[in-house]
């Protein structure tokens, strides 16, 4: 049977612990369906052991007697959070729940903090028989951010996909009845930007699968000083039009990678570009190179616009926008920086962020030395005998 | 010690609690408020300055109960100082709890209007500067640390800096018409909120230091002015019957 949280009863004048009672997962999930549970198993023991198994629990239990003090509680109910202000917010719900909870109703509420850090917490009060109350406190945050993200990625996929599709469809019809050689001309350069878009977008999400399914790649050693200088170098144009200077510094050592190079290309051409787009005139890109004994790190550090701290997590999620006005003037596809991760993840490194709005960005790639590369085609049981131990 | 005396002690240290969630409140309230401007979320402003009427009941609440109290126990030494520190504490409190409320205000004046980055970078720093000044007050009150206390007033330098520079960022954004004067007059008032929200921080450390130390900066001051008096010199002065005139103490 899957036990769950452990119900306390109290008995005696004192409020010694005389009887422990079980419910089950089915129990606590129907906390408002039930509210006074009267199972009665056999109990485990001694008060350690109860406090042993509440501990063990993945939530937040206090048990309350009907006097309103306290009988148990585990430390997680204690320290939600860890930060002393935001446990007060958590402890005084408990302690309002469980009051309603001892008056016989059943009660729970959604504590949202902001922060730092963010939290979300469902805290649950049921009665118990003898007139006390078990209040139940679970952390449902990261619950909470997988459906944003997904609220977010519904949205903002239809946005990207449909957008094109239905200005091109407009375009079109206005076209129909049309016989101005300008305006001929003038919309069908619109469609052609809409199509152009629409490609971009295509293309992102095709290499973005392959990537994630750990497609076929070859991996070699790549020297990521020299990634950047010509990264650096085709992006030249790109910074020139926005009036934003560009420069490499490479930290002397050996900045060879286990990678591939097509790849590796990419994460440090879209941080590149991003820098550069996201500049004001006159702002500054670097690219440092840093090797380490078993890392080479490469940080793309720009002064521009910065990222907002409530999307610092987001921005690597797909089609994530943080200004979705400000997207169709840059005219990225909002898969970028979801490839990146990728690339980097597969090649076993990690990608961080650091920035300030109005300050600008640090993106620090962290790539191991000799890391072996999801997909590579080198490194697979199916290889022939010959192929051992082959490297590029 | 008598059971009375006892009950006090429990009660005492409920009141200490009370205050202790209410400073809490308030550092939830703050990083709400500047994610309301940041956003232009209205729906969390209107949230945000309902919230403030249950501040504003408990805080009520606990200085009557402070006044209750004082009336009924008739404490001394340090337990007087205790209560008289938090009846003191409690409007500091409640009234950056106010200002959080006004921030919302302000956001809600500027609605549709865009902020450049740098003054949103500006108002998130200031927010979290005021935010953790708050924190350190409330971690300096729950265990009595004068010195945690003392330090507070030197953190808050640096949110006056950031609103000197924000005020800067401003001029300049306006001079360049990237905002429009009356977005500019609403930001600097913002500025002067968070500003005021550091200040209340140091003042509820000042009380910390008081209720451990029985000392106040503003003896200082009052020494000095003190000395600087001829000792039969009480010109200028109100008196009062009763009362033994601050010169001549």
């Amino acid at each position: 049977m899957n036990w769950f949280l452990l119900g306390l009863s109290v008995g005696g004048a004192a409020g010694a612990l005389v009887a422990v009672r079980f419910w089950s997962r089915r129990a606590v999930d129907g906390i408002v369906a039930s509210p006074a549970i009267t199972e009665t198993v056999t109990p485990p023991g001694d008060a350690a052991g109860l406090h042993r198994s509440l501990e063990a629990l993945p939530i937040g239990v206090v048990a309350f007697h009907a006097d309103g003090s306290v009988l148990a509680r585990n430390s997680r109910a204690d320290a939600a959070t860890g930060v002393r202000h935001a446990d007060l917010l958590v402890e005084s719900t408990i302690d309002r729940l469980a009051r309603a909870a001892r008056s016989g109703a059943v009660a729970q509420e959604q504590v949202t903090l902001v922060g730092p850090p963010p939290r979300v917490f469902a805290v649950r009060a049921v009665p118990v028989a003898d007139g006390g109350a078990v209040v139940s406190v679970e952390d449902v945050t990261e619950r909470h951010r997988l459906d944003a993200v997904r609220t977010d990625f519904v949205a903002n996929v239809s946005h990207e996909l449909r957008t094109p599709v239905g200005a091109v469809s407009v375009l079109a019809e206005t076209l129909e009845g049309e016989v101005q050689d300008e305006t001929l001309l003038r919309l069908v350069r619109r469609m052609q930007n809409e199509t152009a878009r629409m490609t971009r977008t295509i293309d992102d999400l095709l290499e973005l699968s392959r990537i994630e399914m750990g497609g076929e790649i070859l991996v070699g050693r790549v020297d990521l000083a020299e990634v950047a200088r010509e990264t650096v170098d085709r992006y030249a144009d790109l910074a020139r039009a926005g009036g934003v200077s560009v420069a490499v510094r490479s930290i002397e050592g050996d900045a060879t990678v286990n990678g591939d190079s097509h790849q590796l290309a990419s994460v440090v051409g879209n941080l590149v570009e991003n820098a550069i787009k996201y500049s004001t005139e006159g702002g500054r890109v670097l690219v440092t190179v840093i090797p380490s004994v078993d890392r080479v790190d490469v940080e793309v550090h720009d002064q521009g616009i910065g990222i907002p701290a409530a999307s610092l997590d987001r921005i690597f999620e797909r089609f994530y926008r943080i200004d979705k006005a400000r997207s169709r003037v840059t005219g990225g596809t909002g898969l970028g920086l979801s490839i990146v991760r990728n690339i980097v993840t597969n090649h076993g490194g990690e990608v961080n962020v650091t920035s300030r709005e109005g300050e600008g960005s640090i993106f620090t790639v962290s790539l191991p030395r000799n890391g072996r590369v999801l997909g590579d085609i080198l490194d697979r049981d199916e290889r022939g005998p010959d192929s051992d131990g082959a490297r590029g | 010690m008598d059971e009375l005396r006892k009950s006090f002690h429990q009660e005492l240290d409920e009141v200490r609690a009370r205050l202790a969630w209410l400073a809490a409140k308030v550092i939830e309230a703050i990083p709400r408020a500047t994610q309301v401007l940041l956003n232009g979320d209205l729906e969390g402003a209107d949230a945000l300055i309902k919230d403030d009427d249950e501040i504003d009941a408990h805080s009520v609440d606990l200085e009557e109960k402070c006044y209750q109290l004082l009336a009924l126990q008739a404490p001394v030494a340090g337990d007087l100082r205790q209560l008289v520190a938090i009846l003191k504490m409690v409007g500091e409190v409640e009234r950056s709890a106010d200002l959080t409320v006004n921030i919302c205000k302000a956001a809600r004046r500027i609605y549709g209007h865009q902020l450049d980055p740098r003054m949103r970078g500006l108002v998130a720093r200031m927010g979290e500067q005021a935010q953790q000044l708050f924190v350190s007050s409330l971690e300096a009150f729950e265990t009595n640390d004068a010195a945690k206390a003392a330090a507070i007033d030197d953190m808050d330098s640096f949110l006056d800096g950031l609103q000197r520079e924000f005020v800067r960022t401003i001029f300049e954004s306006h001079a360049d018409e990237r905002i429009d004067l009356q977005v500019a007059i609403q930001m600097a008032m913002v500025a002067r909120f968070y500003e005021r929200i550091g200040d209340h921080a140091v003042n509820i450390g000042e009380r910390v230091r008081y209720l451990v130390t029985g000392w106040l900066p503003e003896h200082k001051g009052a020494e000095r002015w003190k000395s600087s008096r001829p000792e039969d010199d009480t010109d200028g002065l109100p008196r009062i019957e009763g009362f033994e005139n601050p010169s001549q103490k």
